[in-house]
């Protein structure tokens, strides 16, 4: 958290993102149901009840990625985080959760802190998270047995770390978008939303 | 001994020499009867002589031989003492060595008689113990005959005993016997008992019956009472039918009335089927007259028509014989027409051509006008100019004037002064002056002739200029006439102007597309952008190696591989199963869900292998029981001791180990 409760700084508003993207990430995987939800348990957060995974495997995977993120968003050179949602039967790319962020890359010189308080932050980013579960009243229903990657959209110049290595898009073919709201930090602005395939009910 | 042996044969040789002797007396004898006596005399003696010489020979030869003999005896008696010699050595030996063994077999003999007194001793205990088991077996032996005697005993009391069961058997067949009669009994009881209930049912039955039948009789009461109701009414009815079969004696006139109408009326249809027919005829005619006479009203107003036409017609010739044009037909006028608006289009082409030429025109006329103005300041400065020039001229005249007269003065002056003087001192001077003056006057004259013909020029080319300017002004003339037919073609303008307007709200038209087009573009761009499309100069895109997809999808593979082996397992299976047998090898490696097939079998064969275990026992039971009745019977045991191979052991032998062996030949 930013030490003060006024302004924000740049590593602050990196761990907020962050955190943001990790409750996020949760919320999607038990809202559209990737992982039984027994294997989810109930925290309180932004001043409501959040669902975080008990899967050591999957919590591994998430403490990992989320870190390596967050060194990204304080140096600015993420772009964009996609939750891909993939049916396994037939590989077919069903969701794609879209997080567009826009870094303030002066903040990276001027050192000095924002004028935004947390309270204000999280109350922007409390209303993206109910609007991520309330998205669960249109979605189509995934029927088939479904898995999840993490794309992240970073600068061109940057040094791909061990262990991460280069994808595709992972786009879907004959999608429907919808947008969601965003939040900012005034350092980074995170726009969500959610393409999901079109269903021939539809 | 070998002199013996010789001894016997010189014996025999004398004994066979003596019978030789002896025989030829007979011989000879009988040889002598062909022969002459003194000859056998001479020859006898001779005979003997010779022979005695012989024994002689033969005796010394004989001595000769015993002599060698002798040595030779002596040599093998010499070689017999050798042998001698050797052999009481060698039985020396032989002796040395018999005694150490005799030693050793005495030592043997000792250990042996040891040993014998200990099997004596162990042979001695062991007749004990014989001696104690015979006691022990003589007391068992009477303890078996008192077992015999009780089994006589029981066996009595067996007898007894299955007597009194036969007895008891009697006793129960004739209970039986009695429970079969009384069960025919019971029987017969319980018939009856059904009969009567039968009896009962059917009594119930009747008196239901007979309850319903009271309930019909009511009801049948009641119907009666209607019935009798209703004949009142028939009654009725008969005097109306009565007076109804009245009617009916007059229904066949009435039939045939009605034969009749029918038929009328069949006619009546006809006729009117034929008048609705004709009806429709005359419609149909109707119909035509009213098309005839419309037609014929059509035919008026055509023929007014056509007489218009040919008064039209008419007119048109007559056009033509006016207009001296060759109309005849309308094709010709659309001929025409289509000549006209071609020429038209020529003179629209022209009137464009030149229209386009008036504004070229136009424009020359502008520019000449320019032109002309700038010629007129032109003119205006060289008019001033000339003004000036002229000027200049006057006043150059003026001077050339003043000059000549100022020479002419000065030459008067001169020849005043040569008159006068006509010294040489200021002559040369003089004359350099004159000179001089002579020189500036003709420099004045060449300027001034030069003056001149710039004056000249100048007036020339004021000429030209008013030349120019005057055909400037004829231009302007023209071109203000033409100006005026351009006021003519102001609608040009007009059109052009509203061309012009056109093109800009095409232009217009043309910016608001491309402004939606833009923005569709835009709207596109921010789809793409939705859809995660990126760019990829600007942008990579990065996973997790070991993401949660890729791991899923590994396992997904794996597990489709170890379902596809199963698979293919089976399906070998199945086919061995198809092909029967050999199926054993490989049931270790499935754990088929046991299905009720299976089951059924698996029970089958522990019911068998019970059943097998149960008549292995009845069998042990039955052979036991078979031997020891054989062993009881007959005394004998026979046993198998290994294949091929029987032990024959009786009760009867004097000890229990005493058996014959036997053994089954190969053949």
């Amino acid at each position: 958290m930013s030490s003060t409760l006024k302004g924000i700084t740049l590593k602050g508003s990196a761990e907020l993102v962050a955190e943001f993207f990790s409750f996020g990430i949760n919320s999607i995987l038990y809202q559209r149901g990737i992982y039984p939800p027994e294997t989810f348990t109930r925290v309180t957060q932004y001043d409501m009840s959040l669902y975080l995974t008990t899967d050591a495997k999957l919590k591994n995977y998430l403490t990992n990625v989320v870190s390596q993120l967050k060194e990204w968003l304080f140096d600015c050179t993420v772009q964009k985080l996609v939750v891909v949602i993939t049916c396994l039967e037939t590989n077919e790319v069903l969701e794609r959760w879209q997080f567009d962020i826009e870094c303030d890359k002066t903040a990276k010189q001027s050192s000095g802190p924002r004028e935004k308080s947390i309270k204000a932050i999280q109350e922007e980013i409390r209303s993206v998270i109910r609007q991520i579960t309330a998205t669960v009243t249109f979605l189509p229903l995934l029927e088939t047995a479904c898995a999840f990657d993490l794309l992240i959209y970073t600068d061109k110049d940057l040094q791909v770390p061990e262990k991460w290595e280069e994808s595709g898009p992972q786009m879907i073919a004959d999608s429907e978008e919808v947008r969601l709201r965003s939040f900012t930090t005034t350092i980074h602005k995170v726009n969500s939303m959610v393409a999901y395939k079109r269903t021939d009910s539809m | 001994m070998d002199g013996l042996d010789d001894d016997t044969t010189v014996f025999t040789t004398l004994k066979s020499f003596k019978s030789f002797i002896s025989q030829p007396d007979t011989s000879q004898h009988l040889a002598e009867t062909s022969m002459t006596k003194s000859d056998l005399q001479r020859q006898y003696i001779h005979r003997i002589e010779l022979e005695d010489a012989a024994a002689k020979i033969h005796s010394q030869t004989h001595l000769l031989q015993m002599a060698q003999e002798k040595k030779q005896m002596e040599l093998s008696h010499k070689r017999a003492r050798i042998e001698l010699e050797k052999a009481a050595h060698s039985s020396a030996r032989d002796f040395e060595r018999e005694v150490d063994r005799n030693q050793d077999l005495l030592t043997r003999i000792k250990k042996l008689e040891e040993r014998e007194a200990e099997t004596a001793q162990v042979l001695n205990e062991q007749t004990e113990m014989n001696k104690a088991l015979r006691k022990t077996m003589e007391g068992q032996n009477k303890k078996l005959e008192e077992k015999d005697s009780k089994i006589s005993n029981t066996n009595e009391a067996i007898c007894t005993l299955r007597d009194e069961i036969r007895e008891l058997n009697h006793k129960i067949k004739n209970q039986e016997i009695q429970l079969a009669t009384q069960a025919t009994e019971n029987e017969s009881l319980q018939e009856q008992v059904e009969y009567q209930r039968r009896k009962y049912q059917e009594a119930n039955q009747k008196y239901q019956s007979l309850q319903s039948s009271e309930c019909l009789n009511s009801e049948n009461e009641l119907k009666i009472k209607e019935l009798e109701r209703r004949l009142a009414l028939q009654e009725q009815d008969s005097v109306i039918v009565r007076n109804m079969r009245t009617e009916l004696a007059r229904v066949p006139e009435m039939e045939r009335e009605l034969k009749r109408l029918r038929e009328e009326n069949s006619y009546l249809r006809e006729t009117k089927e034929n008048s609705s027919l004709l009806k429709e005829e005359s419609e149909g005619l109707r119909r035509k007259l009213e098309r005839l006479e419309k037609i014929k009203e059509d035919m008026v107003n055509l023929e007014l028509e056509k007489e218009k036409l040919a008064m039209k017609l008419q007119a048109w010739e007559n056009l033509s014989q006016s207009t001296g044009l060759n109309i005849r037909k309308p094709e010709d006028l659309s001929r025409e027409i289509i000549q006209i608006q071609q020429r038209e289009i020529g003179l629209k082409q022209q009137n464009y051509s030149v229209t386009s030429s008036a504004r070229a025109l136009e424009k020359a006329r502008t520019e000449l006008q320019n032109e002309l103005v700038q010629l007129r300041t032109k003119v205006l400065e060289e008019q001033k100019k000339r003004e000036q020039q002229d000027a200049l001229v006057r006043r150059l005249q003026k001077r050339v004037l003043l000059l000549t007269k100022e020479r002419d003065g000065m030459r008067a002056i001169l020849e005043s002064y040569d008159t006068e003087l006509a010294a040489s001192e200021y002559s040369p001077q003089l004359t350099r002056r004159v000179r001089e003056a002579e020189d500036m006057v003709q420099k004045t004259q060449a300027h001034n002739s030069e003056m001149e013909v710039q004056l000249s020029k100048a007036q020339e080319e004021a000429g030209s200029y008013k030349l120019q300017a005057q055909t400037a002004e004829m231009e302007l003339d023209i071109l203000k006439k033409q100006a005026t037919n351009a006021d003519n073609s102001a609608f040009v303008v007009g059109e052009e102007v509203s061309s012009l307007r056109q093109k800009i709200e095409e232009l217009e038209a043309e910016r608001g597309r491309l402004e939606e087009q833009n923005n569709v573009l835009e709207m596109r761009l921010e789809r793409h952008n939705l859809q995660g499309d990126y760019d990829p100069l600007k942008t990579k895109v990065i996973h997790f190696r070991m993401n949660p997809t890729s791991l899923a999808k590994q396992e997904r593979q794996d597990e489709v591989e170890k379902l596809r082996e199963e698979c293919r397992q089976l399906r070998e299976h199945v086919r061995s199963l198809q092909a029967g047998g050999a199926v054993a090898a490989e049931e270790g490696t499935f754990n088929l869900p046991p299905s009720q097939e299976v089951l059924d079998l698996r029970r089958q064969m522990e019911s068998a292998e019970l059943k097998n275990q149960r008549l292995k026992e009845v069998f042990q039971k039955k052979i036991q029981e078979f031997r020891t009745v054989c062993y009881v019977l007959t005394g004998y045991q026979i046993d198998i001791t290994t294949e091929n191979q029987y032990r024959l052991t009786s009760v009867y032998a004097e000890h229990m180990e005493d058996s014959l062996l036997f053994k089954v030949g190969a053949v």
